[in-house]
């Protein structure tokens, strides 16, 4: 889907992240949490019909399971006791909070599994050349080697394994060190082969003058309306927070866990603002389900 | 139109005592196509790096080199970026990003374009080279061709009056290294680029220069046409090697030399040999049949995959191996010809089929039996000088005598004098001699060798190669797998053929190359098909040829 | 300059000790302040990289060693909990200087991250295994650094350290609480792999710290790479303590 949301412009694409984490872990509120828990699995399915976040399923579930369970013996404030565990009082409080806890974590790592099919490595050293243009240089180099020096890593191992050099071979110990030896062959050999990369470089101009960047991405009406949209959501989120909305109070009084008044109107803006990548990719989507049926 | 001079260019490396170029003098014209020969430690790759000055080595340097006129140094140094190009010996080294686009793009972001311009000059580029299918792959996925080809785009979008490539084909197999030469011609012949290389790979390459530089000792011996230098080197003790075969053939079966008449390719020769009448002598005629002695190695029925679902690199491969033979495999890229001396070193282990040794079934082979010397040999080594290397291996075989049969073979392969020196120091083939030894300590009984003559020099490929000779004369069976026709015309007793993960043929090296039609020696393809007696290397034509007269 | 610098590491260092005992301060917005803190004691080195110019043959070992340290884990696919990537930033920050040891740590960690797929962690990891590399580079001269006892100190403590750090990314994000009890048991869920960390730290600065430290010396040397101002950094905070 050539016009779905990965084909935002990566700084609108950032902002989107920046604010959603920075609205995931301010609105410590059970029903925000939970909305935007399930619009981030619904993002999910958009992006790859869930096939990453299924890979984590398993740590996601023991994670929260754990934190719902030890967080209610751990945080002992509070004023509504439910039951004892052997003369522990567990209180409704520490259970509200581990459970958010709860959701807290599987937003963040399903946030992050999202980020890492938007934010591709190419978008993401865009946006470092932006500001860092050394350092995106050196990532990509040093990307550029990962896969050399893997296959690199291997000849060194099967020459060696006929030394007797080999991590499958001896103990634990034995192994450990003959592991060090194939890297530290790998080191002499790669820092020797370096230099000329260094001046092939050098030899194609690099260093002398200033640098352009080729641009891949450039800045469209939509990136421009998509970032005004973000940003006022965004804000609106931040404000609410800022208001002490869409914040469960705890201490000293346990604050009612069902919405009241304005609540209902940040939410509604919160659930704007988390909902663009459903928006925009829906609509693809649809129209592809459109095309398909007309033609 | 003058473009390139040397003037009086002398240099000395640091603690170095003698100098590694003496007043070298030279004028390239526009358009010119040089090329620089000599035997390793000429100078010629020092002075090709001289020229371009930002990678110059350092040390003590003379004299001057002037571009269009001016000295190299009163030009800015990012014009001398652009419009002298280099491109270098290892195709992988070269590439400093992870895709093609990013790479092609690198050079042209240093000079400061625009992105639309880059785009027009990368879309004229990808065009020319024909790689549009390229573009957005990884690097990593590429050929070692592919990547030279690239490395040669990338510098070619700076749109470079003068093209330096320091021995550029040396990495490559035959037939990349004609395509890569091939385009080089194009560049000269359609957009007049002036380009001066550095390269031991002759045999195509005196047809398309019109200039050859011979370095000797750091001096300028000959300059001067292709035809020329060949008649001068004939006589010349290393250099000859360097000699094109169409060339060396003329040169032996000539009385009357005339320059002009010199062929430099297969073509030439061949109308060259239409005047000649050549019969087979009589006693060559019973050739000899080598006898077969008994197979110390057999492979029945060898199938080999990565995983499950990677489709089978060897499928229903049978070989049988004879003692004291020396075995060739050859055959295209990716045939599995280095997965085959892998299963038989045992580095890796095939999924099916037997394998007998002496007669034998076994598992595998015992690793006291079998030595492998890896096509790269720096990665054999561990220790910091090549003696501790010895020593290491004696003891982890906990060998007797260790110290006098290393002594041996130091003397043998006359490296000696290197045995207390770092091994990424050493040269090329004295790095693979010293692996070779590193092998042949625990005296193995078979030898499996992995593309041996890569980036060697020709006087080094016939060092090793008689050195190999020597070893197969006292008993060693050599499995070899090449690229390199040429060697293995000269040295194997027999070759094989791999296709599609099987062996299809094996046969005695010269029978081996007189029934392809193709995938043959430039002597055979001078030779096949006409009325001469054909024959597959120089040495066999002496054997074999009676020459009755010139018509 | 000198001084500049001086002045940077002293505040750097000073805020990297208050980040690192910080859960020991409560405090209400400890999450964003955190994040704050770790920032400013970490943008000042990479923006003041990002302005040097360095050799382009500098540039290109910074980057391989970077890559040796982030691919170093897969000969050990074998022997779970063997993470040797520190031991790789430490000797080449002892060896190279305080400047490349930061960038070769931030850069190891953005680059398998990048490979692995970024996470809440990736900028504490990047934080640790820059900082990992800055102080072994600053304490390269000092006996610390150049006894082999003194580099397997260091690696034990460090390997705890990079623990405590790459933790915070839960704590602050996701529990927000302080709260002793649970950051203890957080803790000691990870004992293990810490201690798997800082054992094999020691093992390999143990056997292989000098080979690996005269490899990259004799490199360096051979083409006269980072000829002063890191070594010049380095004498001077010995100097300094």
């Amino acid at each position: 889907m050539v016009r779905g949301f990965k084909s935002f412009h990566p700084i609108v694409l950032l902002v989107y992240y920046i604010f959603l984490i920075a609205g995931l872990m301010l609105y410590q509120h059970p029903v925000f949490l939970f909305v935007a828990g399930c619009f981030v699995t619904l993002i999910n399915l958009l992006l790859d019909g869930g096939k990453q976040i299924k890979k984590w399923g398993l740590m996601i579930f023991i994670m929260c399971i754990f934190s719902i369970i030890l967080t209610p013996l751990f945080n002992q404030r509070g004023n509504q006791i439910l039951f004892y565990v052997f003369n522990n009082q567990v209180m409704l409080e520490g259970i509200i909070q581990g459970v958010m806890i709860a959701f807290t974590l599987f937003g963040i790592i399903a946030i992050f599994i999202t980020f890492n099919m938007v934010i591709t490595p190419e978008k993401f050293l865009f946006l470092f050349s932006k500001w860092f243009p050394q350092w995106a240089l050196l990532i990509m180099l040093s990307m550029r080697f990962v896969p050399l020096l893997r296959r690199r890593l291997k000849e060194i191992q099967e020459v060696q394994q006929l030394k007797g050099v080999s991590v499958k071979n001896g103990n634990i110990k034995q192994r450990a060190k003959n592991g060090m030896l194939i890297i530290q062959i790998l080191l002499t050999w790669s820092l020797e082969e370096s230099i000329q990369t260094g001046d092939s470089m050098t030899a194609r101009g690099y260093g002398f003058g200033k640098r352009s960047k080729y641009q891949p991405f450039y800045m469209r009406k939509r990136d421009l309306v998509a970032l005004g949209y973000i940003v006022c959501t965004g804000l609106t989120v931040l404000f609410g927070w800022w208001l002490g909305d869409g914040v469960l109070t705890l201490l000293p009084i346990l604050e009612p866990v069902w919405l009241q008044g304005r609540e209902w109107f940040y939410l509604a803006v919160w659930l704007l603002f988390i909902g663009f990548p459903i928006w925009t990719e829906g609509k693809e989507r649809l129209k592809w389900r459109y095309f398909r049926r007309t033609t | 139109m003058e473009i390139l001079s040397a003037h009086d260019v002398s240099f000395t490396y640091p603690e170095s005592s003698t100098t590694a170029l003496k007043k070298i003098n030279v004028n390239i014209q526009k358009g010119d196509f040089v090329v620089l020969i000599g035997a390793s430690g000429s100078g010629k790759s020092t002075l090709l790096r001289l020229i371009k000055q930002d990678i110059a080595p350092h040390g003590k340097k003379h004299g001057s080199f002037c571009f269009q006129g001016k000295q190299l140094e009163e030009h800015a140094p990012l014009t001398m970026a652009k419009e002298i190009g280099m491109v270098f010996q290892d195709p992988e080294n070269q590439i400093a990003m992870d895709n093609v686009m990013e790479e092609l793009l690198f050079g042209l972001e240093n000079l400061g374009y625009s992105t639309v311009e880059m785009r027009k000059k990368v879309a004229e580029m990808v065009h020319f080279f024909g790689i549009n299918h390229l573009l957005n792959q990884k690097v990593s996925e590429l050929s070692g061709g592919q990547k030279q080809l690239i490395n040669l785009a990338s510098v070619l979008l700076l749109e470079p009056t003068v093209l330096l490539l320091d021995e550029p084909t040396a990495q490559l197999d035959p037939i990349a290294a004609k395509e890569f030469l091939y385009t080089l011609q194009r560049l000269n012949d359609e957009f007049g680029i002036t380009i001066v290389i550095v390269e031991h790979r002759l045999e195509d390459l005196f047809a398309i220069a019109n200039r050859v530089i011979m370095l000797e000792k750091g001096r300028i011996l000959y300059d001067t046409a292709p035809r020329k230098i060949i008649y001068e080197l004939m006589s010349h003790e290393t250099m000859r090697l360097f000699l094109p075969s169409p060339s060396l053939l003329y040169l032996n079966y000539t009385e009357r030399l005339h320059i002009g008449d010199i062929p430099l390719t297969a073509n030439e020769a061949r109308s060259w040999l239409q005047k000649k009448r050549i019969t087979s002598k009589e006693s060559s005629e019973a050739l000899s049949s080598s006898k077969m002695t008994k197979p110390i190695l057999e492979l029945k029925e060898i199938d080999f995959q990565y995983t499950k679902s990677s489709p089978p690199i060897l499928h229903n491969l049978s070989l049988s191996v004879h003692n004291g033979e020396w075995l060739a495999i050859v055959g295209a890229n990716g045939t599995g010809k280095t997965t085959l001396l892998k299963i038989l070193g045992g580095i890796l282990k095939a999924q099916h089929g037997t394998i007998k040794y002496c007669g034998k079934k076994v598992k595998h082979i015992d690793p006291k039996k079998i030595g492998y010397l890896p096509q790269n040999p720096k990665l054999f080594f561990m220790q910091d000088t090549i003696k501790k290397e010895f020593l290491y291996i004696a003891n982890y075989h906990r060998l007797e005598n260790a110290d006098v049969r290393i002594e041996f073979l130091l003397d043998k392969f006359q490296i000696h004098h290197l045995q207390d020196r770092h091994p990424y120091d050493l040269s090329g083939g004295e790095m693979q001699k010293a692996a070779l030894i590193g092998v042949l300590l625990v005296k193995p009984s078979i030898l499996l060798i992995d593309e041996p003559t890569k980036g060697l020099d020709p006087k080094a490929k016939e060092i090793f190669g008689e050195l190999l000779l020597t070893l197969k004369k006292e008993g060693l069976t050599i499995i070899m797998v090449t690229h390199d026709i040429e060697f293995a015309a000269k040295y194997a007793t027999r070759c094989s053929m791999l296709f599609q993960g099987e062996i299809t043929v094996t046969e005695n090296t010269s029978l081996f190359f007189q029934e392809n039609n193709y995938y043959t020696t430039v002597m055979n393809r001078i030779t096949r098909n006409s009325h001469i007696p054909p024959v597959v290397t120089l040495e066999e034509a002496r054997q074999k040829w009676h020459i009755i007269r010139d018509s | 300059m000198a001084h500049n610098k001086g002045l940077l590491i002293g505040i750097s260092i000073f805020l990297l000790v208050i980040l690192v005992s910080f859960p020991l301060l409560n405090n209400q917005h400890y999450m964003l302040l955190s994040f704050i803190i770790m920032l400013a004691s970490f943008l000042p080195f990479m923006i003041r990289f990002s302005r040097r110019k360095i050799l382009t043959r500098e540039l290109v070992v910074l980057a391989i060693l970077a890559a040796i340290a982030a691919v170093s884990r897969v000969p050990f696919s074998s022997l779970p909990s063997v993470q040797p990537t520190t031991f790789v930033i430490i000797v080449a920050a002892v060896t190279l200087g305080p400047q490349s040891g930061f960038v070769i740590g931030t850069l190891a960690a953005m680059v398998s991250n990048l490979f692995l797929g970024q996470g809440p962690w990736t900028p504490w990891q990047m934080y640790a295994w820059g900082m990992i590399g800055l102080m072994a580079g600053l304490l390269g001269k000092t006996w610390l650094m150049q006894s082999k006892l003194g580099r397997c100190i260091y690696g034990f403590v460090v390997g705890f350290l990079f623990g405590w750090i790459m933790n915070f990314w839960f704590i602050v994000g996701v529990m927000q609480e302080i709260n002793w009890q649970a950051i203890l048991l957080y803790y000691s869920g990870s004992f293990y792999f810490d201690l798997a960390h800082a054992l094999s730290n020691v093992f390999f600065l143990f056997l292989f710290s000098k080979s690996w430290m005269n490899i990259i010396q004799r490199f360096k040397v051979k083409y006269g790479l980072f000829p002063t101002s890191d070594t010049e950094a380095q004498y001077s905070f010995k100097k300094f303590l």
